[in-house]
């Protein structure tokens, strides 16, 4: 009971944050549209073209955000002086990866609610076909990217170079979400271009729940002083 | 009370890098003992506090708490005591109340608001608790820390630097705070560069310069030995001119620099 | 060595006491199996018939990437070990089997290119062994650069051990998401039989690279030890 308050606490407390300090969500959730404006521009007008790699372009415009958004984890606690700031309080350190976890999951889900329909637009795809499933699929992705980039955050911190860090990190270890995602999320809105859904599930599922276990249990280490 | 020391350190030593704060620190705490720690920037005060409250994880020695020993029993340790920090560690974009708020959550109860708002009242800051904490001066902040303080006493309070940024209202109110503190029986590891009553009052002073101790005993012995010209620059005393009493005698100071 | 040690580091430095020069005897081995299998098949044993002299880079690129994997599997062993016990010995050894298993991680991908180039045409393929290999190298850079950006030694260890945990749990899942993959876009290749002269060879070659790992692993050991307690010193006063 008492974790749940503290997952609860810091949730409650970067939420607030997050809405008094306004203008960081609509930022990222810009630049995450710019990035799939400028893949256009790169790639160019070939419809077809872009409906192909559509899958591709979008998570991959969902992982620069959500990098951005990771690397802001601790943002609050940074200048309130600290880790210290949520390492006061006696209680389970695990409660501070889940809270956190939930919030970056919050924001990125959100931020994909924007990305999608724009990506549908500009890559001639349409959602209204397995609108759940593809849903799914990137609740199931991002929340493996969650997962490790928040564990990798906390990591970071502290560490020089942390800009660079921090996706140096994170993106080897995501391969497996992004090719799962990426794949699942063609086979359902552009199905004449791939395959294998059922396995990609399988494997994104497999992959979340793998490094949910281990990323909670390490993350008392990353606390230490 | 059970029988036993509060605290015992054994040989306590903590590196940062290739700089040791703390080197062969070895002292004991009797329960409800109220004890300042003394000594120039850089002393280890801090550093030693920190530890104490399991923050941070020593190099070397062992420590023991209540009986529960570090390292290994971190997060009983850590139920067992609390800190006040130099620094309030406060979210700027929340108001006061809901800084308190967020701790007492953490903590793992929810409050209501009328809690909240009495310990508020403990240091007058109810006028400013529905404003956000970015807009405090550095004294209100101060204030908002003791508040939380107040919020959970567990049998252990380590207080590092709880003078800095207050007006003589304020060390009137820290001292207030001290007194009830004691009057309940809690033990009390007390960090200061200022020469206040608590310290004067303390059962006992440790004197620390560059991570180790140099001196330990009673305020009063401390104070005839710093008018004897014995004292570590930058440590906190009483006042040398007219200070000086005779033996045995405590010292006629005002409230010190 | 009858000095005083720092707290906090290692004490013992030569992990088999016994032996006065161990690593003499581990150079001594390596050398001479690692210039038998070489000879044998560089030149003694009969080429590939399909593809020739070419084939025979599968001596030092198969046991290289036999390398790169398991010097990350004796990371990941090290890292748990150190955060369990936090012994600095294991954290050495972790780091030491890092640097050694870069060097080998990178010689893999390089011979899978050169060997590559003839028989496909091409620099690289995304052959799912390869690909993994790939990214174990930026996982091992990654753990290298955890290391060295850290404040100091026992945020390095301790971080980097985490990277080393966390890190190879990633890699059969790599392995696998590629595989699969790629078996969606193209056909699987069929497993060859190899010629059991072909096969003694590369277990020879096997054995030898792994002896000269061990020889590295062990001196970088030394090394790391070596530079702990210097900088030990140096903190002392």
């Amino acid at each position: 009971m008492e974790t749940w308050l503290r997952t609860w606490a810091i949730l409650w407390k970067d939420i607030l944050i997050e809405v008094r300090t306004k203008g960081t969500f609509n930022a990222m959730a810009f630049f995450a549209a710019l990035v799939l404006f400028i893949f256009s521009f790169a790639i160019g007008p070939d419809a077809a073209l872009l409906r192909r790699l559509g899958a591709g372009l979008l998570w991959i415009a969902i992982t620069f955000t959500g990098l951005l958004a990771l690397a802001r984890t601790y943002h609050s606690e940074e200048m309130a002086g600290g880790l210290e700031a949520l390492l006061l309080y006696p209680g389970e350190p695990r409660a501070i990866f889940l809270g956190k976890l939930v919030g970056n999951l919050v924001v990125l889900l959100l931020v994909e609610a924007i990305l999608y329909p724009v990506a549908a637009v500009l890559f001639h795809v349409d959602l209204g076909g397995h609108f759940l499933s593809t849903a799914g699929v990137a609740i199931l992705g991002t929340f493996g990217f969650s997962v490790v980039g928040t564990f990798y955050s906390a990591l970071t911190l502290h560490l020089r170079a942390r800009e660079v860090m921090l996706p140096l990190l994170v993106l080897p270890l995501l391969v497996p979400v992004l090719l799962g995602a990426v794949s699942a999320t063609a086979a359902l809105l552009t199905p004449e271009t791939a395959g294998g859904l059922g396995g990609w599930i399988r494997l994104l599922v497999a992959f979340d729940i793998l490094y949910f276990v281990v990323c909670t249990w390490t993350f008392p280490v990353l606390l230490e002083r | 009370m059970g029988a036993g020391p509060a605290l015992r350190l054994e040989g306590i030593g903590k590196r940062f890098g290739h700089t040791w704060a703390l080197r062969d620190v070895s002292m004991e705490v009797a329960p409800a003992e109220l004890v300042a720690l003394v000594g120039p920037n850089g002393a280890g005060k801090t550093t030693l506090l920190r530890l104490v409250g399991a923050l941070h994880r020593a190099t070397a020695g062992r420590a023991e708490i209540f009986g529960l020993e570090i390292p290994g029993d971190e997060e009983l340790v850590r139920r067992e005591s609390t800190l006040l920090p130099p620094h309030g560690f406060l979210y700027e974009q929340l108001t006061g109340l809901e800084n308190l708020r967020f701790a007492r959550l953490m903590a793992g109860t929810k409050p209501s608001r009328e809690e909240l708002l009495d310990v508020l009242a403990r240091v007058d800051l109810v006028r400013a608790a529905d404003e956000r904490v970015g807009g405090y001066s550095s004294g209100m902040l101060k204030r908002l820390s003791l508040a939380r303080l107040l919020l959970r006493t567990p049998p252990l309070v380590l207080m590092d630097e709880p003078y800095a940024s207050l007006d003589a209202d304020g060390i009137d109110l820290v001292d207030g705070i001290i007194d009830e503190l004691r009057e309940s029986g809690r033990t009390i590891l007390l960090a200061s560069h200022r020469w206040e009553r608590a310290i004067r009052d303390a059962d006992r002073l440790v004197v620390m310069e560059r991570g180790r101790i140099v001196w330990t005993g009673t305020p009063a012995a401390w104070a005839e030995r710093r008018d004897a010209g014995g004292a570590l620059a930058g440590t906190p005393g009483p006042e040398r001119a007219g200070a000086a009493g005779t033996p045995g005698e405590r010292p006629a100071t005002g409230s010190g620099a | 060595m009858d000095l005083p040690r720092a707290p906090g580091t290692v004490t013992d430095p030569s992990p088999l006491p016994r032996l006065r020069a161990p690593h003499l005897v581990l150079a001594f081995l390596a050398v001479v199996t690692a210039v038998v299998g070489s000879v044998i098949g560089l030149w003694v044993v009969p080429p590939d018939a399909m593809q020739g002299d070419v084939q025979r880079l599968m001596y030092l690129h198969v046991p290289a990437a036999w390398l790169a994997f398991l010097a990350f599997f004796v990371v990941f062993v090290m890292s748990v070990l150190y955060l369990i016990q936090r012994d600095p010995r294991w954290d050495l050894l972790a780091a030491s089997s890092a640097e050694v298993g870069v060097l080998f991680t990178a010689l893999t991908l390089v011979l899978g290119s050169l060997w590559g180039k003839p028989i496909w045409g091409v620099w690289w393929t995304w052959d799912p062994r390869l690909t993994t290999t790939a990214i174990l190298l930026v996982i091992y850079v990654g753990y290298l650069a955890v290391r060295s950006f850290a404040a100091d030694p026992e945020r390095a260890a301790r971080w980097s051990a985490v990277v080393g945990i966390v890190g190879f749990a990633d890699v059969p899942i790599v392995y696998l998401s590629v595989t699969w993959w790629r078996s969606l876009h193209q056909p699987p290749s069929s497993p060859q039989s190899m010629a059991s002269s072909m096969l003694w060879t590369l277990m020879l070659n096997l054995v030898a690279f792994t002896l000269v790992y061990a020889y590295l692993l062990l001196r970088r050991y030394q090394v790391a030890v070596a530079e702990q307690e210097l900088d030990a010193r140096r903190a002392e006063d």
